[in-house]
């Protein structure tokens, strides 16, 4: 059972009664036309702000996930001394719009930190996330040493690892990677961006990445994933620096499942799900699907 | 009055020292080495040594001309460590603030200076090992602000372990408001931090046994300012009034007062007034000596014999540091921060004031010991075992003082070789295990990058596969070091950057 979470258990319960109280020609319609909360949504157009938006709109609006007096991480990927247009760090409008969107929906708090790569002061600057989600009402801090706590991960290679206390207390966790090469891992999405919430020598799960990747998928569930690819990186990532490499992609996902966004954000790249090991390891752990055939899926366009 | 201008500078010069780090702008806008560049001493011995002055030094005449006119009051009323001596000062047991300066120790420091003077014109700039605004900075850098860092974090840490309902709820927004505005942003942590703090606990501890034991008896800067007070038309009056009680010449903390007219040391007083408040009879008085003859006084009283030693060891000075095999071959793993001088000349401007080691980002730049030979002691050297060379940071040219290391643009910056990575395939973990990594490669900041890939098939246990393996780009390494610092094999990093091929110099190219 451990696979499968309240809300599935509960959509399967509706949909089988759906399928038993409605008669033949009804079920096929209602197949067709997405029934019930979408899974997924990938939406474009030119402003970052009005994309975001319209993409946790058309996935029922941030009150779906946000509950009244929530205390919420956006965990957006600002590892590198970068700026956004070399596309290293998220998009600092996706994550403001987020924080914004997160306070409308009535949470009490919005959190933004990242144990970063290089120093987290030039990190936080110059990746203008920190200005911009403190304008949006969030609240940025660094990651102070003190709050890293070993944990039980009970993974395949993470048995115990350091984990930043703050990102286990938060009610709701939002997930906001950018798209972008990664040399090893081929693409960094929302479960490399995990490895922003824990602390220990990071560098040494370079050896088993994959695995290590699927441990912390399985350790940390984020209520939302915003897959930012207004601008992705298509080579010498994750760090990039030479804009030859940028391409601006003008899109923006979100989805319930991270293991479907991750396949998403291959498929966008013009990768298969199937070429990433760690999403094929992590959906044959059963921590998502990698088929988004299978999946409630919308696209929505802001420019007309 | 006095007491008030002191605190003020000592406040300020404080201020400026916390200032004098990263706050979120690519530019500092008013490092601390301000106080520098109004220190005549710097200016005179970079001059004597490097036949050039950066501009800012000028500022330094600014202190010259008030010493011409008003005598030593840079040191009375600027100096922040003299303020700092006068306070320690306050806690000499009595009996030990009436005995006199002795004119032997009063001497000391103008053989001192006479030392650096000689030395710095015969190119060895060591001046900044003595010069007190330099080993002001360098102490508060390398070891005072680590002590209090760590201190502060332990203590609050307790409360915050603890979590001790009341005492936790106001210990952590004091810590929050601390750690943003005073404390550094991460625990500096210096090589040698030990030895420069204890010279300087030494120094502070001094003021015990004589108030301003340094200012009398050490500071060459004292000693080139007092000598320009000589000529200055300050002069000290003693009254008729006065009934010699000597109460002035006990209370002075520089031995320069007398209650005999021409007995006054004029160049060893700092003007800070405290005899004409003190004097019960209201004789004394300062004043400008335009009129009559009175208020003599007496000059520095230097022995020919002591002079002349000063003047030979300075000269001699110079080959003693210099028989040294680095000369002939300097060492590999010296790697400087970029934009430093060629080494020589580097040598002759860099005053150890230590900002640049206190604003790297990353903690990288480090003291070094004799790695540059005794003349290089507590110069700046990279320790990529510590930290690395931040791709778009140029802190340490921003702030040093004399130019030793040039100011550059981010562009310059990316430019710049401080070294080259090379590595230990024996170590490494591809190459010996078989095994995949690429952390190197993953931080490697240069936009195209300086680590790359071969693809190569190899055997390991579980058969044949293919795994990437990095090469290093001679043309596009820059040699900061990133790879070396975040290599997973902590012991001894399999990739390794030494001085080949760094930009500055020709003693260590390759064919690129």
């Amino acid at each position: 059972m451990s696979g499968i979470t309240r809300r599935e258990m509960l959509r399967c319960i509706l949909a089988g009664a759906g399928l038993i109280l409605s008669p033949w020609p009804w079920r096929t319609i209602a197949s067709a036309a997405p029934a019930g909360p979408l899974d997924l949504v990938i939406s474009t157009g030119t402003s970052a702000t009005l994309i975001t938006e319209a993409a946790v709109q058309a996935l029922g609006g941030m009150k779906r996930f946000i509950s009244r007096g929530d205390v919420v991480l956006v965990k957006p990927n600002m590892a590198w001394d970068r700026v956004p247009e070399q596309a290293a760090t998220t998009n600092p409008e996706v994550v403001a719009t987020l924080v914004r969107m997160c306070l409308e929906a009535g949470a009490r708090k919005v959190k933004i930190f990242d144990n970063t790569c290089e120093d987290p002061r030039r990190c936080y600057v110059r990746s203008g996330i920190m200005e911009a989600a403190k304008k949006a009402g969030g609240k940025v801090t660094y990651v102070d040493e003190r709050r890293f706590r070993e944990m039980e991960l009970k993974g395949e290679v993470l048995k115990r690892w350091q984990v930043y206390q703050e990102a286990v207390e938060v009610d709701k966790v939002i997930n906001v990677p950018i798209l972008k090469h990664h040399s090893l891992a081929r693409l960094t999405m929302g479960i490399k961006n995990l490895m922003g919430l824990i602390g220990g020598t990071r560098s040494q799960l370079h050896w088993h990445l994959d695995q290590a990747l699927v441990d912390l998928a399985a350790f940390f569930k984020p209520t939302l994933v915003v897959l930012d690819a207004v601008r992705i990186l298509t080579a010498n990532g994750p760090q990039g620096g030479s804009l030859k490499y940028v391409k601006r992609f003008n899109t923006v996902a979100a989805g319930v499942d991270q293991v479907a966004m991750d396949a998403l954000g291959a498929t966008l790249f013009g990768l298969t799900p199937e070429e990433m090991d760690h999403i094929k390891l992590a959906s044959q752990r059963g921590l998502g699907q990698m088929d988004l055939a299978q999946l409630r899926m919308k696209e929505v366009k802001t420019d007309s | 009055m006095r007491r008030i201008s002191q605190w003020f500078f000592l406040i300020l010069f404080l201020f400026l020292f916390i200032k004098t780090a990263y706050k979120g702008t690519d530019q500092i806008a008013y490092p601390v080495r301000i106080f520098l560049h109004f220190d005549p001493l710097i200016m005179v011995t970079t001059f004597l040594s490097s036949h050039q002055v950066p501009q800012a030094l000028f500022l330094s005449f600014i202190t010259v001309a008030f010493t011409l006119v008003f005598g030593r009051v840079f040191c009375g009323w600027v100096c922040p460590l003299g303020t700092l001596n006068d306070f320690m000062g306050r806690f000499a047991p009595k009996e030990r603030r009436k005995e006199q300066q002795g004119d032997r120790g009063q001497r000391i420091k103008y053989y001192i200076l006479f030392f650096l003077l000689v030395s710095s014109l015969f190119t060895l700039q060591i001046t900044g090992l003595v010069d007190p605004i330099s080993l002001l900075i360098r102490s508060l850098a390398v070891t005072v602000e680590p002590v209090v860092n760590l201190m502060v974090h332990v203590t609050f840490d307790l409360f915050y372990r603890a979590d001790i309902p009341g005492v936790t709820a106001i210990s952590e927004p004091l810590y929050l408001f601390l750690k943003r505005h005073v404390l550094a942003f991460r625990q500096p942590l210096f090589y040698q931090g030990v030895v420069i703090g204890l010279i300087f606990a030494a120094l502070l501890a001094a003021n015990l046994y004589r108030r301003r034991f340094w200012c009398t008896h050490l500071c060459p800067l004292g000693a080139l300012l007092g000598l320009i007070a000589r000529i200055s038309p300050m002069k000290r009056i003693v009254g008729d009034q006065c009934n010699s009680c000597s109460l002035c010449v006990q209370e002075c903390r520089t031995g320069a007062a007398a209650d005999r007219e021409g007995a006054w040391k004029k160049a060893e007083c700092v003007m800070c007034g405290e005899c004409q408040e003190d004097c019960p009879q209201d004789a004394v008085r300062f004043g400008f000596a335009s009129f009559n003859g009175k208020g003599r006084r007496a000059g520095i009283d230097l022995q020919r014999r002591g002079v002349i030693a000063a003047l030979l060891a300075g000269i001699f000075m110079v080959p003693l540091v210099r028989i040294n095999p680095l000369y002939k071959r300097g060492q590999g793993k010296l790697i400087r921060p970029p934009g430093a001088l060629p080494e020589e000349e580097f040598l002759r401007r860099c005053v150890r004031c230590g900002e640049c080691l206190k604003v790297c980002l990353t903690n990288g730049l480090q003291p070094s010991l004799f790695e540059a030979g005794l003349e290089g002691i507590w110069t700046p050297r990279f320790d990529f075992h510590i930290g690395y060379c931040q791709y778009y940071c140029t802190l340490c040219g921003q702030v040093c003082p004399t130019g030793a290391i040039r100011e550059l643009t981010q562009e310059e910056k990316g430019r710049t070789k401080i070294g080259l990575a090379y590595i230990d395939k024996n170590r490494c973990i591809p190459y010996a295990q078989g095994i995949e990594c690429i952390v190197c490669e993953e931080h490697c900041p240069t936009p195209d990058k300086a680590i790359k890939f071969e693809v190569a098939e190899v055997m390991t246990k579980k058969g044949r596969k293919k795994i990437r393996r990095p090469i290093v780009d001679l043309n596009l390494c820059i040699g900061c070091g990133i790879c070396e610092y975040k290599c997973p094999l902590h012991d001894q990093p399999a990739i390794i950057c030494t001085r080949l091929g760094e930009t500055r110099g020709e003693d260590f190219l390759l064919p690129l």
